[in-house]
């Protein structure tokens, strides 16, 4: 039970406003056709990598997935240059080759967005290896959806993870639909955390909607990874706020479930509510952030627009590694 | 809408157990599956007993369905004892308003007894809307003092024996203390066994597994063989559910009070408790929480935030859920012969 100071409070205020602004404006932005490529949005679940990442350093390592902005802006990477990249410009985050689903940094700690669903589970896996051997206690974590809990990536990462107890964090980011399937159709069990007691390991689920539920069982789940204690599956049920991809019309949503939960289940309006109900935060600070973050924000997409094109050159960069 | 047949009601909830107390203690993890065989081996003998219809909770979590599957796959002989299943007609949320609206329907159609699975918390939900339907309590977990850790085939065996009246609720059942609280003259949710005032901020993962946080805690009973927070008090003044009155208890910081409990408050967990003050309390005598800054956790979990701007008031009352002592019923049971076949000749 790790206590939340006041700048603690203004940080993940600061990182949720960032992923929620990034997203909404990049939902308008990909609508001007200028961007290639696809892009997947966080909007709703900014609570969970929030809430995950303020326990993590730069050696510590993620997996991400498909809808990955969010777990890169908590994870430290800069917006500027992740603009860029999903812009594909030269000045983004990998030199405008990789875009929304290959967004990476690994100065940061973030092995990278990632378009193959389920992919992460072993790429933490070894991350956590090397943290294991190292012995300076780091951490891995892989973020994964409902559907990507399905795949044979992730139940055999959670196999191996537990055999050599690796210091690794399964966390699964229910939103509750697997592109256009719900989760009650692709997870036979109420909960996906449930999966965690056939590979003999802790297994929590909790409102992932709520900072400070995610905050606490992730740190408590990390401390206990560092501490030599093992793997754990954290289910965070959250909701996300646009389609599968920017473009998809949710015919599969029931009408005003969105609208609802945007009314519900807001994790920035929870927040606020609850630091400004606690007295150590104050609206006014909070305000400050947002207009500060809208600043960010439209500093991010003028000078994505403004940067050059990948030379033709830059081809044949980053694809070898030099031994 | 009341039944003049004899049924009982049965709300297994799908979603207990699942909580950070699987990741910070050694709780254990109750799956479905063995839920539904529960319910299976109750309705074996709850038929046995004459019951005509049991009504269940619905679920989309595989309790509900594990139960259909199996009672269309059961054998001709069994099937003819076997009581009608019917399950409630009601929106599923997949939430505690779940097990809520099944109890008002329940009492709606006139249930002689509703079974409850779950933990503290399911039980908490049920209590508050249960009123004189009484209630027989089963746990699904390691980690709960109100609900008894019992063989389902034996709560279903004295579910089975007040429905048919071959013993008489009023001599098996009592009604329980609660404590209550409200915030700013607004009436919150009840405690079952302990609420408690802790200095964590925010309701965050819920469960409440370490003490250096616990400010105040209210019991309704303390037993010294339960787990929770109402083991600190208990292993210094038992207090029976039958007892008139509960207790206060004021912890102090580590090493400043009186006297340190080293109190099992949670599972696999066992700590030092400094304690600054205990007292016995009367039914509707008030408390004002003079804690700052908190959070109230009713049964060990975290549900209530205040500041302070918010004024939060404590007290016992005698006037919670009715619910059926198992023991009592089979001590009758046996007294009476009940479930006794002499031969003949």
């Amino acid at each position: 039970m790790a206590e939340l100071k006041k700048e603690d409070l203004l940080k993940a205020y600061r990182t949720m406003r960032e992923i929620r602004d990034f997203e909404e404006r990049l939902h308008k932005e990909f609508a001007t056709g200028k961007i290639p490529g696809f892009v997947h949005l966080y909007a709703g679940e900014e609570a969970v990598a929030t809430g995950v990442c303020m326990h993590l350093n730069d050696e510590d390592r993620v997996a991400s997935t498909h809808r990955g902005h969010g777990h890169c802006i908590a994870k430290g990477v800069d917006i500027l240059g992740m603009m860029a990249e999903i812009y594909g410009k030269k000045t983004g985050s990998c030199g405008g080759k990789g875009g929304s689903m290959h967004i990476a940094d690994l100065d940061k700690g973030m092995l990278g967005a990632n378009g193959i669903v389920g992919a992460g589970g072993p790429l933490a896996c070894g991350a956590a290896l090397a943290a294991k051997f190292k012995g300076k206690g780091g951490v891995a974590v892989v973020f994964f959806g409902d559907g990507a809990s399905n795949q044979g990536t992730i139940l055999e990462s959670m196999n191996l993870a537990n055999i050599w107890n690796l210091p690794v964090i399964f966390l699964a980011e229910n939103n509750g639909y697997a592109e256009s399937t719900g989760v009650k159709y692709n997870v036979p069990t109420p909960n996906i955390a449930d999966r965690a007691a056939g590979f003999n390991m802790p297994g929590v689920t909790v409102n992932g909607n709520d900072f400070f539920a995610v905050y606490e069982a992730a740190g408590e789940a990390i401390k206990r990874a560092r501490e030599g204690g093992g793997p754990t599956l954290l289910e965070c049920k959250t909701n996300r706020f646009y389609g599968h991809f920017e473009g998809d019309a949710m015919t599969y949503k029931a009408p005003g479930e969105v609208k609802q939960q945007r009314e519900e289940c807001d994790s920035l309006k929870i927040f606020a509510a609850k630091a400004t109900a606690s007295g150590l935060v104050t609206a006014a600070e909070l305000e400050a952030i947002d207009k500060e973050v809208a600043a960010l924000i439209d500093e991010a997409v003028e000078k994505a627009v403004a940067a050059p094109n990948p030379t033709e050159a830059d081809l044949l960069t980053d694809v070898y590694v030099s031994y | 809408m009341q039944s003049t047949k004899s049924s009982v009601g049965i709300i297994a909830n799908p979603l207990s157990g699942r909580d950070v107390r699987r990741l910070v203690t050694k709780a254990s993890v109750f799956q479905n599956a063995e839920k539904s065989n529960m319910v299976l081996r109750m309705l074996g003998v709850l038929g046995k007993m004459g019951v005509d219809e049991v009504f269940m909770l619905p679920d989309v979590s595989g309790i509900a369905s594990r139960v259909i599957h199996s009672l269309r796959h059961v054998r001709a002989a069994e099937a003819s004892s076997l009581p009608r299943v019917t399950f409630l007609e009601m929106p599923i949320r997949d939430s505690a308003a779940d097990s809520l609206k099944a109890t008002e329907l329940m009492k709606e159609r006139g249930v002689s007894v509703i079974i409850v699975m779950g933990g503290d918390g399911t039980h908490r939900v049920v209590a508050s809307a249960s009123g004189d339907t009484p209630l027989l309590t089963l746990s699904t977990g390691t980690n709960n003092v109100f609900p008894e850790i019992r063989e389902a085939t034996i709560t279903g065996l004295a579910a089975g024996l007040i429905a048919s009246e071959k013993v008489r609720v009023k001599d098996v059942a009592s009604r329980n203390k609660v404590v209550r609280c409200e915030v700013n003259g607004v009436r919150k949710d009840l405690a079952l066994v302990d609420l408690a005032v802790s200095t964590e901020c925010w309701i965050g993962a819920r469960a409440l597994w370490e003490a250096t946080c616990l400010r105040e805690l209210f019991v309704s009973f303390a037993e010294p063989d339960a787990i929770g927070l109402s083991s600190i008090a208990a292993l210094v003044h038992p207090v029976h559910r039958s007892d008139a009155y509960g207790l206060r208890l004021v912890v102090a910081p580590p090493g400043e009070g009186f006297m340190t409990v080293h109190a099992p408050i949670a599972p696999g967990v066992l700590v030092p408790v400094s304690v600054a003050e205990i007292s016995e309390i009367r039914p509707k005598e008030i408390f004002r929480v003079e804690t700052p800054r908190g959070t109230i956790a009713l049964d060990g979990e975290r549900e209530i935030e205040f500041s302070d701007k918010d004024s939060v008031k404590v007290w016992l009352e005698m006037d919670g859920p009715l619910t059926v002592d198992v023991n009592k019923v089979m001590q009758k049971a046996a007294k009476n012969k009940v479930l006794v076949q002499q031969r003949e000749g």
